[in-house]
């Protein structure tokens, strides 16, 4: 037989006569791998509990729709959101250690924009229940419990001493941040779901607070703190003197009021640039007296340098102890400080130094602090030190009453009202279903360690797929900076100068969809799966598999040999290996 | 259609018109403009393959051997140090009868660093089990690149197409360029049969073997490795059918009434035919054969047409340290089974190596000292060395 006709009882090459499958390599291993959902550094953060992670990949899909259920689901507010909170998010955002942090607030405010734009509805509203909850407070800590819990099925009816509801945001924040027809926008939508407003109705004087009691199977009270810190100087009651509060509402209410041409504001927090933007839109020349210096300074870096570009001057290390004039403020007679050691609150405490020197005024607004008037406050709840006693989920000693916003001990900031609305909903709701709040099951919705909660966590709803989630937060170094390019933030176009001071229409344009995209892909959606199939492409033994029921990956653990190499080229922390029994 | 062409785009013309599926290559001068020009060809829609980014030579033919596998026509090209590279893989792409085409555009290998032209990579991988074959002009290696994928399937071996550096990779040449209807009915699509990595049969390829099988699996690669030669022959004789171009194993020029006759590779074969046509002005009888094949070596050809002959000069473009040139020891190989009155004298020479010329005085110098020389040196003589 010739050689090249010979034959062999083989195939042409080793070919296993049955599936490489029956080897499961999977007994090799000593550590398996896990998908986990981790929580991102600034849902943790976030004071309102959003999922912006999940919003964030949603949105730069250009799901603007799911994007903005996903922070309806927490938030009822984007569109105000994305332009007056001081998005500490960004601050904790792990992009930062990569080139900058994400704009966050940029992708929120165009994803509020586009719903009301195109006419969004709330749609998720479960059944209708018997119980009934009263609000007492129409700001943002009211209607977000309102809205949460007309959302849970409770019939809500809200109580509020002003014409229109909104609380701060209607009446402490000047126009030129917050558009009337965004706020309207989005308090309408409340209104559209059936939950009742009472404007113009003082609870303890216009209705008694036994008799709310009686009618209503919860009360929820955010009042809010409407008194302003007083300066006790001499002269304070001269004309030309006005404080924060009342000024910013003459502001609101559209009503230009008449000031002078050389406005003193006394203060360093929000409230005070606020007064100082808002007089130079007046036409005064304004200076900001703090006691401090800029660095101590409570007011947002952003307002502050907005301010400065209006024109606004600063004075530090300078408080008032007198003011002159005969009927009407002309100067205002100041002491110099000094900064002492830090306090309390980590910022270097103002010393007094006995040298005055005076300062040439015809206006003054004093912006130095608000309280709540404790006199508003039911006699049946105890309070302490000025602000209403709760627990972690805003539920005071009263079994019925629960408290959040300014009146209780938080930060005095929109989201944070928000955030609280919410926690006290939830409170609310499994004090009328009876179940008792343990502290294991409010970990399971919280959203990390800082007390921010998530309602889409607890009911299941969230439109953004979150497996096994745990409370572990996932930081830089738990990333895979590799799969993440390096671009910078989207920087927001402002008009300029000269031409806000000629009005109070909004001072940064709303984002356009294309900027909003790509800040929304600029996203690393830390410790959550976007299915970008790094694990599945890695997986030396092809373990990891397209998850058959739908969203995400699954680790076959009969071939998974252990080798972490998934894990490790996770791009976003959503991965980890645990050692095996 | 009628262009003129580097070796270079030839290949790529080539590779496009087989239709291949997957290209995984990797870029080094001076094989690189191989690659852009097809991917120039896929960006503007004249080709449509995937085409894959790796990270290394190694990566290439491991990607190659993958797509193969997948039941697809796989291309990759290189040269020198990333042939070297891509050592191992090109043992297991023949194990696993992958019929992957590689061109391999012959660079000197470092160190010292070098891009021009010999052959020591290429022949570096004589063992590996990969059909070779060396190319003369550009017209050949576009040819040549089409029935590459042809052999290749045919025997479910890897076949590597091998042009000089420069001589052919960076020089134009008027060339023809068969029509893709023309080469599709010539080279009908890869049809992998049972061996391939089926999804809806899921198989284990290559897994570890005893002892008990190995050898016969190794035999077989022998067994198509001699198949080859024939099938090699038929697939030449079917593109001359098709296209009027004949292309052969061991190609004779004046060699029935040579008494000397010069045996060359490559571009050698282009200036030999000037030193042959020079010498015989001269009343010279010299002939030469240009061999096509290092592996299969053909050596039933190459014995039929040097039987006889007096002396035969092996003109090597490569070295085998402490040995011979990788051509003369083929063809000593293959000539020891003559009578001895049959056997010719055989004289090694190594030229060109590292881009060094190799002209036409270059191979009548070569001619010369072969018809003084009595007998042959026991080493090969190295021809242009600057010896002080």
């Amino acid at each position: 037989m010739k050689y090249t006709e010979k034959q062999v009882n083989v195939p042409l090459c080793a070919i296993s006569t049955t599936s490489g499958l029956v080897n499961k390599t999977g007994t090799w291993k000593f550590a398996e791998p896990r998908f986990v959902d981790r929580i991102s550094p600034c849902n943790q953060q976030c004071p309102a509990g959003e999922d912006i992670t999940g919003y964030m990949y949603l949105a730069g899909q250009g799901k603007f729709e799911e994007a903005w259920k996903l922070i309806m689901a927490e938030n009822p507010f984007p569109a105000i959101m994305g332009r007056v909170c001081f998005h500490t998010c960004e601050e904790e955002c792990n992009r930062k250690d990569h080139d900058e942090a994400v704009s966050i607030h940029t992708v929120e405010c165009f994803i509020g924009d586009y719903a009301l734009t195109h006419g969004f509805k709330i749609s998720d509203i479960q059944p209708e229940k018997d119980k009934k909850v009263a609000i007492v407070g129409a700001g943002p800590g009211g209607m977000s419990a309102a809205y949460h819990l007309k959302r849970m099925g409770y019939a809500t009816t809200i109580f509020d001493s002003h014409q229109s509801p909104g609380g701060i945001m209607r009446y402490g924040i000047p126009p030129y941040r917050l558009p009337h027809t965004i706020l309207d926008g989005e308090i309408k939508r409340l209104y559209d779901i059936g939950i009742e407003f009472n404007m113009g109705v003082r609870v303890g004087t216009d209705i008694s607070w036994d008799s709310l009691e009686s009618q209503f199977d919860a009360i929820f009270i955010a009042i809010g703190a409407w008194e302003e810190t007083q300066l006790g100087i001499e002269g304070i009651h001269k004309q030309g003197i006005d404080n924060a509060l009342d000024f910013l509402h003459q502001i609101n209410l559209d009503k230009n009021p008449k000031i002078g041409k050389k406005i003193s504001v006394i203060g360093g927090g929000n409230s005070a640039i606020d007064c100082a933007r808002s007089s130079r839109r007046l036409g005064a020349e304004v200076t900001v007296v703090y006691r401090r210096t800029e660095k101590e300074m409570p007011a947002h870096w952003e307002e502050i340098e907005m301010a400065k570009e209006e024109g606004v001057q600063f004075l530090f290390l300078a408080t008032p102890k007198a003011i002159s004039g005969n009927e009407h403020i002309t100067d205002i007679i100041l002491e110099k400080m000094v900064l002492g050691d830090e306090d309390d609150s980590g910022r270097r405490r103002p010393l007094p130094t006995g040298e005055t020197f005076t300062i040439a005024c015809d206006g003054m607004i004093i912006a130095i602090g608000e309280a709540t008037r404790v006199a508003d406050l039911p006699d049946s709840i105890s309070k302490k030190n000025g602000v209403v006693s709760t627990d972690q989920m805003g539920h005071t000693d009263h079994s019925k009453i629960f408290a959040g916003g300014d009146i209780i001990d938080i930060p005095h900031t929109v989201t944070h009202a928000i955030g609280s609305g919410k926690r006290a909903a939830i409170a609310i709701d499994q004090f009328l279903e009876g179940i008792k709040a343990e502290e294991d099951s409010l970990t399971q919705f919280r959203w990390g360690a800082k007390g921010n909660v998530s309602v889409g966590r607890i009911q299941g709803t969230t439109q953004f797929v979150r497996r096994n989630p745990t409370s572990e937060v996932v930081d830089y170094t738990g990333m895979n900076p590799f799969y993440f390019d390096h671009r910078q933030s989207t920087k927001r176009n402002k008009i300029a100068a000269e031409e806000r001071l000629k009005g109070f229409q909004e001072v940064i344009k709303p984002p356009s969809q294309e900027e909003a995209v790509l800040e929304a892909q600029r996203c690393f959606n830390c410790g959550s799966c976007t299915e970008c199939g790094n694990c599945y492409i890695f997986c030396p033994d092809n373990a990891i598999k397209v998850d058959p029921d739908g969203y995400g990956y699954i680790a076959d653990m009969d071939y998974c040999k252990g080798c972490g190499v998934c894990v490790n080229e996770c791009p976003r922390g959503a991965m980890k290996m645990e050692f095996m029994e | 259609m009628r262009k003129v062409i580097t070796g270079n785009v030839a290949v790529a013309y080539g590779a496009m018109l087989s239709d291949v599926q997957i290209v995984a290559a990797y870029p080094i001068t001076p094989q690189t403009t191989i690659i852009e020009e097809l991917a120039t060809m896929q960006a503007e829609g004249l080709a449509d393959f995937d085409y894959i980014r790796v990270e290394s030579e190694h990566s290439a033919m491991a990607a190659c051997i993958g797509a193969s596998m997948g039941g697809a026509r796989a291309f990759t090209a290189t040269c020198g140090q990333g042939l070297l590279l891509m050592h191992e893989m090109l043992h297991y792409a023949t194990g696993a009868r992958t019929p992957i085409v590689l061109a391999n555009v012959n660079r000197a290998v470092a160190a010292p660093w070098t891009i021009w032209s010999d052959q020591t990579d290429s022949v570096s991988q004589r063992e590996t089990g990969w059909i070779q074959l060396y190319c003369e002009g550009n017209q050949e290696v576009l040819d040549t690149t089409i029935m590459a994928f042809k052999i290749a399937e045919t025997l479910r071996l890897p076949t590597m197409v091998v042009l000089d550096a420069f001589f052919l990779s960076h020089t134009s040449e008027p060339i023809d360029i068969p029509n893709k209807e023309e080469v599709r009915s010539f080279l009908p699509s890869f049809d992998p049969g049972d061996l391939w990595l089926n999804p809806d049969n899921p198989k284990t390829f290559g897994g570890i073997t005893m002892n008990t099988d190995y050898m016969e699996f190794r035999w077989q690669i022998q067994r198509d490795m001699e198949k080859a030669k024939g099938i090699i022959t038929s697939v030449h004789e079917e593109f001359s059918r098709m296209f009027g171009r004949i292309y052969h194993q061991v190609e004779g020029y004046h060699t029935d009434d040579a008494d000397v006759v010069m045996v060359v590779s490559g571009t050698v074969a282009s200036t030999g035919r000037d030193a042959i046509d020079s010498l015989r002005e001269k009343g010279e009888e010299v002939g030469m054969v240009k061999v096509k094949t290092l592996r299969p070596f053909p050596r039933e050809e190459v014995i039929a047409t040097l039987k006889g002959k007096k002396k035969v000069a092996v003109i090597d473009r490569n070295f085998s340290p402490g040995a011979t040139g990788i051509w003369a020891q083929e063809i000593k190989s293959a000539l020891y089974e003559l009578p001895e009155h049959e056997r010719p004298l055989i004289y090694g020479y190594i030229a060109g190596l590292g881009g060094r010329d190799i002209s036409v005085n270059t191979i009548e110098e070569i001619y010369k000292k072969t018809l003084t020389d009595d007998r042959p040196d026991d080493v090969d003589i190295w021809i242009g060395v600057n010896y002080v």
